[in-house]
């Protein structure tokens, strides 16, 4: 049985999307914090260093062998769960959150892995679960048991934007998985009627955030600040930008978070309208690549997994677009590849590796048995 | 191991949901790409006005006061670079504790709370305004705030210029002092460029010559981070300095004068008989007019303003005082030229002097026995001039009072200027009503009564006995550089000439010399070498009944006011000094000490030819 070799098999398009998309991060990091004076070594020369490391991280996924995903994704997932559990024990507060673990000079999130580590267990769940006619409700139950405990875990931090991305790709996988639309319905509508409940839960600064959000006039110098800042920025770019480290909004330091949450504000102040409709056409291509993909898997695990990372950037894209164009409240999620951050980089790189690795699979001869399983006897 | 088999050849199910969410994927990214259209297409121009406020500031550059110089050349007025604390109320983020944490560092010019509701203020109708809330920093203070910059965003340090004034409180009233314009201020001003902020003259040559001190302010256009700090400069038009102006006041002489009349309340004015120029001008008790520079705290304004001597009023020019003896020689000079008493004619003085049921008493108890013109005036003798009152009558005296420039507006050129009270028949018909009575007269014979004057009209009255008739106006701006470079002098200007005796004036001078050197009233202000002419004045503030008490064993607030004016050299006086010390006692021994240092101040550096043959 004879196969193609793994590079034979790469998904080139995918790993040179990621790759522009990471130049024009990169450029733009450099814009959004080329004034600060912040110690050590710059930012942007750490961000190089993080796409490196993050092509680095893409390969060894690719590379893996057939089948290991699937095989480790129960252990991947009890190892990150363990890691969120030290986070909360023994993580580094910034901003009012616990999220990041330190190690060495760097520090990373977790959570930003645990939104793999979810999307691998539940796909290898719902690949054991499908059967044609849809998924019931009986099955569904233990995919959000599966999600439920890291979701929490999150939610402690406290960090609700990431904990709802799990709610997302819990959501997204389902509607892949073929979970019936109408237990999608039920869960749909009470998740909405949950809504004012968490209300409750929420502290202090975040409900401030939901009602800044709301009105952000509300309080413009302080809980409003980020919003009506970053809506000047990306407005005042107008169609053509006021041109590259020209922003005003961001050298002058009115953005917050310029080089991470809001680095898409830097990057549209700049380049205008039309760089905005560029940046967007690479993340739309690069989601439809992954639906792509998801479809064509002919593997239930590796569609499916495709299908959460597929959700699991979308997710990312619009909530921080919507965020820095004023639709959305506040919440740290960074962009794909443009922000600046170790842990975003190399999860971004490791979850398109891992689709690389999977959508190997749509080569494999049918019945040839040719997953790295081993074969059938 | 059949249920594990899990291949598929793309399986529709999986696809179909796989396009839905592809198509949940474009519509978000369609609304994403609409909203971006809106933001940056349709509403652009709105956000790059905010953006461009966001940045741009336009800071005022204060155009540096003018310097105020005296007759030397030295600089009594002038502008220093100060490190101010200034707040530009849109970059202030969180007001309170900002304000908590400067409070630690500086003292603001007014409470607390005071600057928390001005900034407030400022937010709301003039949130791009700078706000200075503390003055003169220290420079450790400086380098505090920076080192705190992040927590204070809104607040800078910036140099501003400030006004300082040299010699403190020597020239408080004369200077005046500035202040911020007030928002009336601005509003009634001719000139257009006076904003918030700015200082304007607010009393004194400062306020009288604003117009000439205060500059042109400039302007920059800079751009500033969200800290509010300066980042780059993008634009700039220069200020303009305020013009000078040169003073004819003396410093030496002006803080001799200080000295001399010490914590006393009164003034001392020295003036050039010929020219009528101001050679000092202090008011006692004076005020610090720094301390209006850096911003007066309510605490110091009550002070000032509660006290009961009144520090703020310029007694040389507002306080009126009854002259008392300093008023008899313009009552003999009164005399001679309306021809109705020659100089040799004498008079018996035992003491009192009785008219109709009333008795005047003379300051010598025991009396002068028998005096002329010449004796009345170095002895002071009331009784003389009891007779003489009566004699010459009330408007022949008014008249060549006035004249003589009592009792009138002298036309300093400072602000606020009182008239004071040379009564005459008219005066009292018109004003109560009533007639003329003779013991009035009487009185006015020694400077009591209804008459009251300012010591700058005093001294300008002496003046023209000096000159001989020429009264000439007090002045004491001598020359402007205004701020276009053009110098503008002023000459002096003589009011008028009167047609006096010159015979009957060269008597009054030699009698007043003979005042200060002739075993008169006036010794203690004796020079050696220069004959100093002058008169005592003793001017009562409440009749005491009885026995005759001195002045220094009563009250202070019903003790004499002391005067003593006098020129020199006598034969041709070439400064008249004026002291009238409030509450002072006795003019010979209160006020006649102070005109004699002044004068030995003003003679330490001019050399006297020898007395004209005709003098002492």
């Amino acid at each position: 049985m004879s196969r193609p070799s793994k590079w034979a098999r790469m998904e080139w398009p995918l790993l040179i999307n990621a790759l522009a998309l990471c130049a024009i991060g990169f450029l733009n990091v450099y814009s959004g914090t080329r004034v600060h004076g912040v110690p050590g070594t710059a930012l942007v020369t750490k961000q190089l260093i993080w796409i490196l490391l993050g092509v680095g991280a893409f390969f060894a996924v690719f590379l893996l062998s057939d089948g290991f995903i699937e095989e480790t994704a129960n252990g991947f997932f009890i190892a990150v769960l363990l890691l969120l559990v030290v986070v909360l024990l023994a993580g580094k507060v910034r901003g009012g959150a616990q999220r990041w673990i330190a190690i060495g000079a760097f520090n990373f999130q977790p959570s930003e892995f645990a939104k793999i580590a979810v999307t691998f267990a539940l796909a290898r769940y719902f690949s054991g679960t499908y059967r044609y006619g849809g998924v019931g409700m009986r099955e569904v139950f233990p995919a959000i048991g599966l999600v439920l405990v890291p979701f929490l875990l999150v939610a402690l931090q406290p960090d609700l934007g990431s904990a709802g991305v799990f709610l997302f790709i819990l959501a997204g996988m389902s509607v892949v998985a073929c979970v019936r639309w109408k237990v999608l319905a039920v869960f749909a509508g009470s998740a909405a009627a949950a809504v004012p409940l968490l209300w409750f839960f929420m502290k202090e600064y975040q409900r401030q955030r939901v009602l800044t959000f709301l009105n952000p006039e509300l309080d413009p110098l302080g809980a409003g600040y980020h919003v009506i800042q970053s809506k000047i920025a990306v407005g005042s770019g107008g169609i053509i930008g006021k041109g590259y480290l020209q922003g005003t909004q961001g050298s002058l330091r009115f953005l917050p978070e310029q080089h991470t949450d809001f680095a898409f504000a830097v990057f549209s102040e700049e380049w205008g309208f039309l760089g905005s409709v560029l940046l967007l056409a690479l993340f739309l291509l690069l989601v439809y690549r992954l639906f792509f993909l998801t479809a064509r898997s002919q593997d239930r695990f590796a569609s499916f997994a495709c299908g959460g990372i597929a959700v699991f950037f979308l997710t990312h894209i619009a909530i921080n677009l919507a965020m820095v164009c004023g639709l959305f409240p506040v919440v740290g999620i960074p962009l794909p590849f443009v922000s600046y951050g170790g842990s975003s980089m190399l999860t971004g790189m490791m979850a398109l590796g891992a689709v690389a690795n999977l959508s190997r699979s749509r080569f494999t001869f049918q019945g040839g048995g040719g997953k790295g399983r081993g074969i059938d006897s | 191991m059949k249920s594990r088999i899990r291949k598929r050849e793309q399986d529709p199910d999986i696809t179909r949901r796989s396009l839905i969410l592809l198509f949940v994927a474009f519509g978000a990214f369609a609304l994403l790409l609409g909203r971006l259209y809106w933001l940056q297409v349709v509403e652009s121009d709105r956000y790059r006005d905010l953006s461009e406020n966001n940045r741009l500031r336009l800071r005022t550059v204060r155009a540096p006061r003018g310097l105020i110089l005296d007759r030397k050349g030295r600089a009594i007025a002038e502008t220093q670079g100060s490190f101010d604390l200034v707040c530009s109320p849109v970059d202030v983020k969180n007001l309170e504790s900002e304000i908590d944490l400067l409070s630690e560092i500086v003292e603001f010019d007014v409470e607390d709370s005071e600057v928390i509701d001005k900034i407030r203020r400022a937010k709301r109708t003039n949130p791009y305004s700078g706000i200075t809330v503390a003055r003169d920093l220290r420079f450790e203070q400086v380098s505090v705030i920076e080192f705190n910059r992040e927590n204070l965003p809104g607040f800078s340090v910036l140099v501003e210029a400030k006004r300082s004034y040299p010699y403190g409180t020597a020239f408080a009233h004369v200077l005046g002092y500035v202040g911020e314009a007030s928002p009336e201020e601005i509003e009634q001003s001719e000139d257009d460029s006076l904003e918030m902020g700015d200082l304007v003259g607010k009393y004194g040559l400062e306020r009288l010559m604003d117009g000439e001190l205060r500059g042109v302010n400039g302007g920059r256009k800079v751009e500033v981070d969200a800290a509010g700090r300066d980042q780059r400069l993008v634009e700039e038009v220069p200020s303009e300095a305020g013009g000078a102006v040169h003073t004819s006041l003396d410093a030496d002489l002006q803080v001799t004068a200080q000295e001399a009349l010490g914590n006393r309340a009164g003034a001392v004015i020295a003036l050039a008989p010929r020219t009528g120029e101001v050679l000092a001008f202090y008011s006692g008790p004076s005020f610090d007019p720094n301390m209006f520079t850096r911003g007066i705290r309510k605490a110091e304004w009550q002070a000032l303003s509660s006290d009961p001597r009144k520090p703020m009023q310029n007694k040389g020019l507002q306080g009126t005082y009854a002259p008392g003896s300093t008023i008899k020689p313009f009552l003999a000079l009164a005399a001679l030229e309306a021809k109705v008493q020659e100089k040799g004619k004498t008079v018996l003085c035992t003491g009192s002097y009785r008219l109709g049921n009333r008795v005047f008493r003379c300051w010598k108890e025991k009396g002068h026995g028998v005096v002329d013109m010449y004796r009345a005036i170095v002895q002071s003798c009331d009784v003389y001039f009891y007779t003489l009152g009566l004699k010459v009558g009330p408007d022949p005296l008014a008249k060549l009072e006035k004249d003589a420039g009592l009792g009138t507006i002298t036309g300093v050129d400072l602000p606020g200027e009182r008239k004071g009270l040379v009564p005459d028949t008219e005066w009292k018909r018109t004003v109560s009503k009533s007639r003329w009575n003779d013991y009035e007269s009487v009185l006015l014979g020694i400077g009591q009564g209804a008459i009251h004057l300012t010591p700058l009209g005093m001294t300008v009255g002496y003046a023209a006995l000096g000159t001989g008739g020429e009264v000439m106006r007090p002045s004491i701006v001598s020359k402007v550089i205004g701020k276009d470079g053009k110098i503008r002098t002023f000459a002096p200007e003589t009011l008028r000439k009167l047609p006096w005796v010159q015979e009957n004036v060269e008597f009054i001078r030699k009698a007043l010399a003979g005042v200060v050197n002739d075993y008169g009233t006036g010794g203690g202000a004796k020079l050696p070498g220069i004959v100093v002419g002058g008169k005592t004045g003793t001017a009562q503030v409440a009749s005491v009944k009885g026995k005759m008490i001195k002045s220094e064993d009563l009250p202070y607030e019903i003790r004499d006011h002391a005067w003593f004016v006098a020129f020199a050299p006598a034969d041709d006086p070439q400064i008249v000094v004026a002291a009238m010390v409030e509450h002072g006692g006795h003019g010979g021994s209160a006020a006649a000490p102070i005109v004699k240092a002044v004068m030995q101040e003003f003679f330490r550096t001019r050399t006297v030819g020898p007395p004209r043959k005709e003098g002492a």
